[in-house]
């Protein structure tokens, strides 16, 4: 026994930085915020609240708003970014001039800082003599649209150029992915669908997108994560408010108004637990109805 | 069959070829239009980029913008470059983010390659457990744990430093849990020969594993890379001194407070943006390699 914890002593030391470091910088954080969550600041001690700040927070029309607007923005821009990428992604994948060119810039974004693609976006979308809207004036489109100068729930509103600029950053690592899982797919699959005679759109109706499962598995799950979970370029575009009239706050600016501005760490940590109780329900969702249909449809078989 | 074939050979001939071709003429019209379609969109991601450029460059842009949008400046000057570069201490912020970055980065691939190296090849007590409690932890979005993270930084003394933006980030699950997977597929034939010879686990790991880890490692450093110089969130929270603000962060931080003279903020994030694209067309191969070996982005 002892000869053989000697012998495993050098993984152990293998092991022990990252353990060491994973405690300080992980572990302890995630349960500090659970803890910060429940206690309240009283003159620079902490008091024991229960789940106060997790009443007020549901209590909180800031929050909520702030909640709601993190769960619109991410479902719009799944339901866009989706398809058009695994559109693009096809059409990539059957092109023979240039194809690695073609991914190679589509990515270009994905290679740019969040901020500085922001910041070259505000000025993008200018109102006045703004890229987009210079363009759309030649068009002769009147009036034209206020982009972030707009909060309401309109086309062409704050949140419609956040989710355009969102989708124009995400396209190219998306058709990466998609593109990744198109080869994965069995070419027996497509010769068996040629010989059955189906045309080309049949066949990646039928063949290819039922084999992308993993893939779109895959990407809902990080998809999900990081639209919940987005901070960068709204802070660059709208402030820790998320500017115009909140209309571009999500959870995590709420969170930084709250920790950093109101200096309300622990209410900023009831809800930094709350965002990870909805990660945390998303994700098993999400794993759980793609991976249900994957049993039944075995059994089925 | 023979005679039918001798009195009308051309026509059946014929429609084959005819058919053959139309169907080649289907197939380039289809590559045209597929082209089309692609070349609208890279367009479309390439323009921004390209009006960033030449608004740069235009002196006037500062005071009034054309209503027409101009991909070529009607008055070429390197104004603005001279005036962001002026305004700010931009290669004191390059030289911080690069600094940040290699040594984040190599740290991590350190990190994250040793003990890869234990879990995928190593015999001891609690390899499964300690495994499964690095893994539970890999869907945690950082936001998560920030503000404790930086409430540690202030009781450590390590707010504004570079530490406060190194440690943090020097290993990681993920890193680790890809390694080991890489590890895993090294035969164990080639370890044990080593082992007979005498090695210890250290020099296996340094002169054998290590260098049949090359794309792994190639993808980890792509992908930390990116995330440490493109980070912004965490520097926010433990920066204040603007002496260690990397190139991001600056960016970030005069194009919220200067964004008043369009040009020059341009020309701010052309010079914080372009030499990183220069790079990537360099290395654009192994960086979309990195992406697709790992599924994640920067």
């Amino acid at each position: 026994m002892l000869k053989k914890l000697h012998k495993s002593l050098i993984w152990y030391v293998f092991v022990a930085p990252t353990f060491i470091l994973y405690g300080l910088f992980v572990a302890y954080p995630t349960f500090e915020t659970f803890r910060l969550s429940f206690f309240h600041e009283v003159a620079t001690r902490q008091e024991f609240v229960g789940a106060l700040h997790y009443v007020r927070l549901l209590s909180n029309e800031v929050f909520l708003a702030a909640l709601l607007n993190t769960a619109f923005l991410g479902i719009i821009f799944l339901l866009l970014i989706i398809p058009l990428s695994l559109v693009m992604a096809s059409l990539l994948n059957n092109l023979r001039v240039w194809p690695n060119l073609f991914k190679a810039i589509y990515f270009l974004p994905q290679i740019t800082s969040t901020v500085a693609v922001a910041l070259v976006f505000s000025y993008v979308l200018q109102p006045n003599w703004g890229l987009v809207n210079g363009l759309l004036r030649e068009l002769g489109v009147n009036p034209l649209p206020l982009w972030l100068a707009e909060p309401r729930y309109v086309l062409t509103g704050s949140r419609a150029a956040v989710t355009i600029l969102a989708v124009w950053v995400a396209l190219g690592y998306y058709m990466l992915i998609f593109q990744a899982g198109l080869q994965a797919v069995p070419a027996e699959l497509y010769d068996a669908a040629v010989v059955d005679g189906a045309g080309p759109l049949q066949t990646w109706w039928l063949i290819t997108i039922p084999s992308l499962r993993p893939t779109f598995i895959f990407l809902f799950i990080t998809g999900t994560i990081d639209a919940m979970s987005r901070f960068s370029d709204l802070w660059m575009l709208g402030g820790p408010a998320g500017t115009p009239a909140r209309s571009l706050q999500t959870i995590v600016l709420y969170m930084y108004q709250t920790a950093f501005e109101s200096n309300d760490f622990n209410l900023a940590s009831a809800s930094a637990v709350i965002l990870f109780v909805i990660v945390l329900g998303l994700t098993a969702f999400n794993f759980r109805s793609f991976l249900q249909r994957e049993f039944s449809s075995q059994s089925g078989a | 069959m023979a005679t039918s074939e001798n009195i009308s050979p051309a026509r059946p001939v014929g429609s084959l070829r005819g058919l053959l071709s139309s169907q080649r003429n289907f197939k380039r019209l289809q590559q045209v239009i597929i082209f089309i379609i692609m070349a609208v969109g890279a367009i479309a991601m390439i323009a921004p980029f390209e009006w960033m450029l030449a608004t740069s460059f235009s002196r006037s842009a500062n005071v009034s913008m054309p209503r027409i949008p101009r991909f070529w400046p009607a008055d070429p000057s390197f104004f603005n470059y001279k005036v962001a570069i002026t305004n700010l201490p931009l290669v004191r912020y390059y030289l911080n983010s690069l600094f940040v970055t290699t040594t984040a980065t190599l740290g991590y691939l350190f990190f994250s390659s040793v003990t890869g190296y234990a879990f995928a090849k190593g015999r001891f007590v609690g390899k499964s457990i300690l495994f499964i409690i690095l893994l539970t932890t890999l869907m945690i979005p950082f936001e998560i744990r920030m503000i404790p993270l930086y409430l540690l930084m202030r009781q450590l003394h390590l707010s504004d430093t570079y530490a406060a933006l190194i440690l943090p980030f020097i290993s990681g699950g993920f890193g680790t849990f890809l390694m080991r997977q890489y590890i895993s597929a090294i035969p164990d034939e080639l370890i044990d020969a080593a082992r007979v010879d005498g090695a210890s686990e250290l020099t296996i790991y340094a002169r054998v594993v290590l260098p049949l880890c090359g794309p792994a490692l190639a993808a980890l450093a792509v992908l930390s890379a990116l995330w440490r110089w493109n980070d912004v969130l965490w520097p926010l929270l433990v920066l204040s001194n603007r002496n260690l603000y990397t190139i991001t962060f600056g960016l970030a931080t005069a194009g919220r407070s200067q964004g008043i003279f369009t040009g020059v903020a341009l020309a701010t994030s052309a010079i914080a943006i372009l030499p990183l694209m220069i790079l990537y067309l360099f290395l654009q191969r192994y960086i979309i390699k990195g992406i697709m070996l790992t599924g994640l982005k920067g």
